[in-house]
């Protein structure tokens, strides 16, 4: 992880990737989370199809998760590792990609719609940008908490062109992005039409 | 005489479901007869059977394709507390949209619970009833709608045996001389995009049709952890994924969508399968007795061969794909065509939800009088699907017609709940495609 600058908060040099996702989704909650205090993190339901779309799994950034099912990872995280995990506040993001994308084109920081082939790609196959990060900008698009509490999605995803991904990138969930959910309810764990969205978390200290 | 007396002789279900009218000329445009009987008399009325998360997803797909014409009045399912929760659940999205508000009707009267639910359904005052139990029990439930006189639309698969499959066969026959709409939950049918690369494939973009590849591959399920006053039957139905009477095992229940978008793209159903299968990471009681996955090769009249593929286990690379080879060219008939005549989709202005589009079609057909009916397509897709499960758990070539005409009825043997034993896991060069419930 790297140090948001000027705190003494850690960032993530990637996207959270499926295999560690995979660590919690597929898990149960056992001693050592109960040990820690947390009441048995919900897990993920299971879902009906493929969230990774088959584009990739192992090193690949989690998609078609929702704001809540990547605080609950945070939660599990957290729990398990005695550390306080958490997704970005929006404000922490705009600070870290402000300096991030400094000296380098869109299209060696990013994957894009000119470049990606309509699809994620493995984190860390682009140049790691000014402050040591991978994928900030493009990719999956990344869930912060905004300061009204609210979330949005920041840095633009693979479906956004070279120049509409960067830092000031946003934005905002709608019904869109779980139309063809074909259940009610609607999943609370993931997003059947957005395979653009994934996250990244910080670490207190 | 007022517009009523004028319609007196037709009975509102009638005038809403024969199309006798129609083909007269008599109908008069929905707007109009809306305007000057009222809506709510002119309403489609819907009923719903099975009350789980697609069922109720369904119902709000049907009530969002047709607007304040339609309203859904009846609901029925096996468990109260399942019941109980579709309503919490659709009373909730009608406190947040008015419109849904507007069409959700559904009274505690109208609403039934118990193996009978679903004829305490059909004699409620409905034009089209939504069929979302189990597949297990869809024959029973599509034979009783149509012979009630109510349009259809039933979730896929429509039957889990080729009892079941022949009894659906009837049903449609029937449907169609009844002037009754079948419509089935296989929306890649009347998903935008899926119908105009398949209509490129059938104008002969592709050239001639020599195979192709589809796929389901994914990772495991929900399962329903075992309560101490279940009985038997009742954890059986309450996982009935995991159970070849209620699912049909996972390539009939899940997978069938992808076989049936090889069956559109060629034109016909398979005429022969081999396969192998197999029951290796989900072994525990809690998953019944189904397979975790199948591979099987169908063979087509033209003697294009497409190869299936299906698997449910966690860790696994996940892929849900259709791909259809000519001598021309080859497609993902979900999107694109490449070859000499490449063709991509494009959304053009709002795009459309496939799971409301398949209401859209068939509230259409009923209101033009020309009922879509589904039944035999869906039926012979379920039957290829069984046909790959078949393949793979009795380990022989299986044949269409010979499996058509099978004895083979999965049907428990005791009705209600109870005990009841999990049949054997299926054994290639054991198991027999003529079985029982206990087979």
């Amino acid at each position: 992880m790297v140090k948001v600058p000027g705190t003494t908060i850690l960032i993530g040099r990637t996207e959270v990737t499926w295999d560690l996702y995979d660590a919690f989704a597929l898990s149960r909650p056992d001693t050592v989370e109960r040990r820690a205090g947390v009441d048995a993190v919900a897990r993920p339901t299971r879902p009906y199809g493929a969230p990774d779309y088959g584009w990739g799994h192992a090193g690949f950034p989690v998609i078609s998760v929702a704001y809540s099912a990547a605080e609950s990872f945070c939660a599990w995280l957290s729990a398990r590792t005695g550390k306080r995990y958490r997704l970005p506040t929006e404000s922490e993001w705009e600070r870290v990609a402000s300096l991030a994308g400094a000296g380098k084109a869109a299209g060696e920081l990013a994957w894009h719609a000119g470049n990606a082939g309509g699809r994620t790609h493995a984190v860390g196959g682009k140049s790691p940008d000014a402050l040591g990060l991978h994928d900030l900008f493009g990719n999956a698009a990344e869930w912060v908490t905004a300061g009204s509490g609210r979330p949005a999605v920041r840095g633009g995803s693979f479906r956004d062109t070279a120049r509409a991904v960067g830092p000031s990138a946003k934005a905002v969930q709608d019904d869109s992005w779980n139309e063809r959910d074909p259940q009610i309810p609607q999943s609370r764990w993931w997003m059947s039409d957005a395979p653009f969205v994934g996250f990244r978390i910080v670490r207190e200290p | 005489m007022t517009d009523d007396d004028t319609l007196s002789a037709f009975s509102r279900r009638t005038f809403v479901k024969t199309g006798t009218l129609a083909a007269a000329g008599l109908v008069l445009p929905r707007a109009l007869t809306a305007m000057s009987r009222g809506t709510s008399a002119e309403a489609i009325r819907v009923g719903l059977i099975g009350c789980g998360g697609r069922g109720t997803g369904a119902a709000r797909d049907c009530l969002k394709a047709g607007g304040e014409d339609v309203v859904l009045v009846s609901m029925g399912d096996l468990f109260p507390d399942r019941l109980e929760r579709a309503r919490t659940n659709l009373a909730k999205v009608a406190s947040e949209d008015a419109m849904v508000a507007k069409q959700f009707k559904v009274t505690p009267e109208m609403s039934f619970s118990g193996f009978d639910a679903y004829q305490k359904v059909l004699a409620t005052d409905i034009d089209l009833v939504i069929l979302a139990t189990p597949p297990g029990f869809r024959p029973g439930h599509l034979a009783a709608a149509i012979a009630a006189g109510k349009h259809v639309f039933m979730e896929k698969p429509i039957a889990v045996d080729a009892a079941g499959v022949r009894s659906v066969i009837a049903s449609a026959a029937a449907a169609k001389a009844k002037s009754l709409a079948i419509v089935a939950g296989t929306q890649r049918r009347h998903d935008p995009a899926y119908v105009a690369v398949m209509r490129r494939i059938h104008d002969g973009a592709i050239g001639e049709l020599t195979g192709g590849q589809v796929y389901w591959n994914q990772g495991g399920l929900w399962n329903a952890a075992r309560q101490a006053e279940w009985s038997d039957s009742e954890w059986q139905i309450r996982n009935w994924l995991y159970f070849t009477w209620l699912s049909g095992d996972h390539i009939v229940e899940q997978h069938i969508h992808n076989i049936d978008v090889a069956n559109w793209a060629m034109g016909a159903h398979p005429v022969r399968a081999v396969g192998v299968g197999g029951r290796q990471w989900r072994t525990e009681g809690a998953y019944g007795h189904i397979f975790d996955h199948f591979a099987i090769d169908f063979e087509y009249p033209n003697g294009a061969h497409v190869m299936s593929m299906c698997r449910q286990i966690d860790g696994t690379a996940n892929h849900v794909a259709e791909r259809i080879v000519g001598t021309r060219g080859t497609t993902d008939p979900s999107s694109e065509i490449t070859g000499q005549k490449a063709f991509k989709f494009v959304v053009q202005g709002q795009k459309k939800n496939p799971y409301v589009e398949e209401h859209v079609d068939l509230l259409a057909s009923i209101r033009t009088g020309k009922p879509l009916n589904e039944g035999q397509q869906v039926a012979e897709s379920t039957l290829s699907a069984i046909m790959g499960r078949e393949a793979a758990y009795t380990g022989q070539a299986i044949v269409w017609d010979e499996l058509l005409n099978a004895t083979q009825d999965l049907t428990p043997p005791n009705k209600g709940f109870g005990t009841l034993t999990v049949p054997p896991v299926p054994m290639p060069g054991k198991t027999k495609v003529a079985r029982t419930f206990n087979d």
